[in-house]
């Protein structure tokens, strides 16, 4: 019960901070130069057409009835249609679609992240201010000061160019087909539908992508991991464990790396979110055509319906992450009450 | 303590030749001098012990790791070639981004590291892509430490509605993908220097302003700071003599941390072509760079790997700050 009233109590704590951020998408994309009425008119417009598009798309309303209409548009589920890519889809298939194929790639990057980093940080941990800790503690430090999309080039020019065993860009071989959409997540979809060419040809050109993901998000995630799992074998009850005869490795599994994974979960949380919205570098440069990539087209075409769509759904995700978290305490530490 | 100083006085002036004493004392010592925290061996024992109780953190001593060392050298190389860069490189400034003969021409020996667009050379562009670098960095980071301490000093040291209010405001920024709104505030206000470094300068504000507040109200509550109140301080001579001096320690470890992070991201915001592309600066070059990546692979490596190796520099000296600063991990 007490759960239940917690996750309210979070919710309604996140209400204006998801109100805030919509208010000042709404704010930004206004602001921004740039007019989206002449994507959709010919070359030669005459100024009746342009009041004509204007006033259907409701852009000739004053500011603050536009805003309502757009709160109202945005919780109904009514996104706009998109005036540069795929121009007249509507923005919500066209945000979902780009929103699952980051996801794909985010959710397998976290992945390998979190069971590599995890054992990295712990080895490093337990072997402090030795050799192997030295050598784990710079790789940790590599990935964090990598500019990923550099990193992705040099993949690209090692494993695609001078020994071409993967492909370098696009989620797909050109001209092959799509598995037919249920899920939205390609790799499921290729397995509902058993087409294992697909998949093969899939899996292929995700590997780069979440070589490079995976590494920067390594880095962090061993990082903390490291210094939390420090701090926890400074305590007594581990002292005590290996007072009363515990086996090494049941002291390091058991007794300390529980209790370590709590900050480690916050900045796996954190890495989550942000490889969602911030995956940008890496799409660009695997041609990946995600968020990221779409979030760049509506900028440069000040395409207000779909950044402000995308930002509504990378928040959305974002808070929502974070409230996972906060609920996943529980089931690792049962101490946490909330 | 006088006697000790009238000893010394004496020992001094017995010697005549003061100059070749001190030479040769300075080449004695050179390890004292020159390598931070080693000690004389003619310190007197009690001397010692004063120095020890002083200074209980041994700050520098535990600054003085081999990766904290490489992280002083790299920043120490990179901002030499920020500021002397017109001296080190083969080109001036003006032909490194101006056209000259031969196009993404190999390595040879008129080019260390090989040609780039219009002839350019590799070696001078990731020269003096340091100073480009490193003054966005720097003022956007200034900023948005001073705008972070005033912010989260207000609303730390009254709280109540003015803290709900400000800390809203960091929540909505926090929330909000921070690259999404670093694109956004550039395509508003235009691709200039100046701008980006006040929009990296906005975005670092909430997340300073959280982290002064936290400590803020700790160090509020410390008997120190209700002594100065007694003795009549006023709000802003506590908020900024008494307090701030108190909770400064994760400020500076961060700020040494950011400095790299937003090379890095400033990087990435130039390789999207958000940045001034007349600018000669690393994430452009890489930029440049991609298009020609198979026939052209030095004019995309070098840029990289300088951009590592500064990030890199930036974070072995955060990570030894923090080893050195943080009193948690003093006994480990």
């Amino acid at each position: 019960m007490s759960m239940i009233k917690f996750i309210i109590r979070r919710l309604l704590s996140l209400l204006p901070v998801l109100f805030g951020v919509i208010t000042l998408t709404f704010i930004l994309s206004r602001l921004m130069p740039g007019d989206p009425i002449l994507a959709h008119l010919p070359r030669n417009f005459t100024e009746a057409m342009y009041l004509e598009k204007l006033e259907q798309l409701g852009l000739d309303q004053p500011i603050f009835t536009q805003y309502v209409i757009y709160l109202g548009d945005l919780f109904t589920g009514n996104w706009g249609n998109s005036v540069s890519l795929a121009k007249g889809s509507p923005v919500w298939d066209l945000v979902l679609e780009r929103f699952f194929r980051t996801f794909d790639i985010a959710i397998f990057s976290i992945f390998i992240a979190t069971i590599v980093g995890l054992k990295t940080g712990v080895i490093s941990a337990t072997h402090r201010n030795k050799a192997k800790d030295t050598a784990l503690r710079g790789f940790a430090l590599v990935g964090v000061a990598i500019p990923v999309f550099w990193m992705g080039m040099m993949l690209q020019y090692l494993l695609a160019y001078q020994i071409p065993i993967l492909p370098g860009i696009g989620y797909k071989t050109p001209g092959i087909g799509d598995p037919p959409v249920v899920t939205h997540l390609r790799i499921i979809d290729c397995i509902l539908a058993f087409d294992m060419v697909l998949l093969f040809d899939y899996i292929q050109h995700l590997i780069l992508p979440v070589l490079c993901l995976s590494f920067i998000t390594l880095a962090s995630i061993t990082r903390q991991t490291r210094s939390s799992m420090l701090e926890v074998l400074g305590q007594d009850y581990v002292r005590t464990a290996r007072a009363k005869g515990c086996k090494e490795k049941d002291v390091i599994n058991t007794h300390a790396r529980k209790n370590a994974l709590i900050p480690t979960i916050t900045i796996i949380g954190l890495n989550f979110g942000g490889l969602l919205s911030g995956a940008v570098l890496t799409e660009t440069t695997f041609n990946l055509h995600g968020l990221g990539e779409l979030l760049i087209v509506s900028i440069q075409n000040t395409d207000y319906w779909v950044l402000n769509g995308i930002v509504f759904l990378t928040t959305l995700t974002f808070i929502s992450i974070n409230l996972s978290i906060d609920l996943i305490y529980g089931f690792i530490d049962p101490r946490i009450r909330y | 303590m006088e006697e000790v100083y009238e000893q010394e006085f004496k020992f001094e002036e017995e010697k005549e030749n003061i100059v070749e004493n001190t030479v040769s004392w300075i080449f004695k010592n050179i390890k004292f001098l020159l390598i931070p925290g080693s000690r004389l061996e003619e310190l007197s024992r009690r001397e010692f012990e004063y120095e020890k109780t002083i200074s209980k953190r041994k700050f520098i001593r535990r600054l003085k790791s081999v990766l904290t060392i490489l992280g002083i050298i790299i920043i120490f190389v990179i901002i030499t070639f920020a500021v002397h860069g017109t001296w080190i490189a083969p080109y001036t400034k003006a032909e490194a981004n101006g056209v000259l003969p031969g196009s993404w021409d190999p390595p040879s020996a008129s080019n260390l590291l090989g040609q780039t667009k219009f002839g350019r050379d590799v070696l001078s562009r990731i020269i003096y892509g340091a100073y480009s670098s490193l003054t966005i960095a720097l003022p956007a980071i200034t900023f948005s430490v001073i705008m972070g301490v005033i912010f989260g000093m207000i609303s730390g040291y009254y709280g109540g509605w003015v803290d709900s209010l400000i800390m809203r405001f960091t929540d909505v920024f926090l929330a909000f993908p921070s690259l999404i709104l670093a694109l956004v505030f550039i395509a508003i206000w235009g691709q200039k220097m100046e701008y980006i470094m006040l929009a990296y300068g906005i975005l670092g504000v909430p997340y300073y302003a959280r982290l002064i507040r936290g400590s803020v109200l700790q160090a509020r509550e410390l008997p120190y700071v209700e002594a100065a109140r007694v003795s009549g301080s006023g709000n802003w001579r506590l908020m900024f003599r008494h307090v701030l001096p108190n909770c400064i320690q994760p400020i500076i470890i961060s700020f040494t941390f950011d400095i790299g992070g937003i090379i890095l991201s400033l990087a990435g915001l130039s390789f999207l072509g958000y940045s001034d592309m007349t600018l000669i600066e690393w994430g452009n070059d890489i930029n440049i760079a991609r298009l020609h990546l198979y026939d052209a692979p030095w004019s995309a490596v070098w840029p990289g790997i300088m951009i590592l190796i500064t990030v890199l520099g930036f974070m072995l000296v955060g990570d030894g700050l923090r080893d050195a600063l943080d009193p948690r991990m003093k006994n480990l």
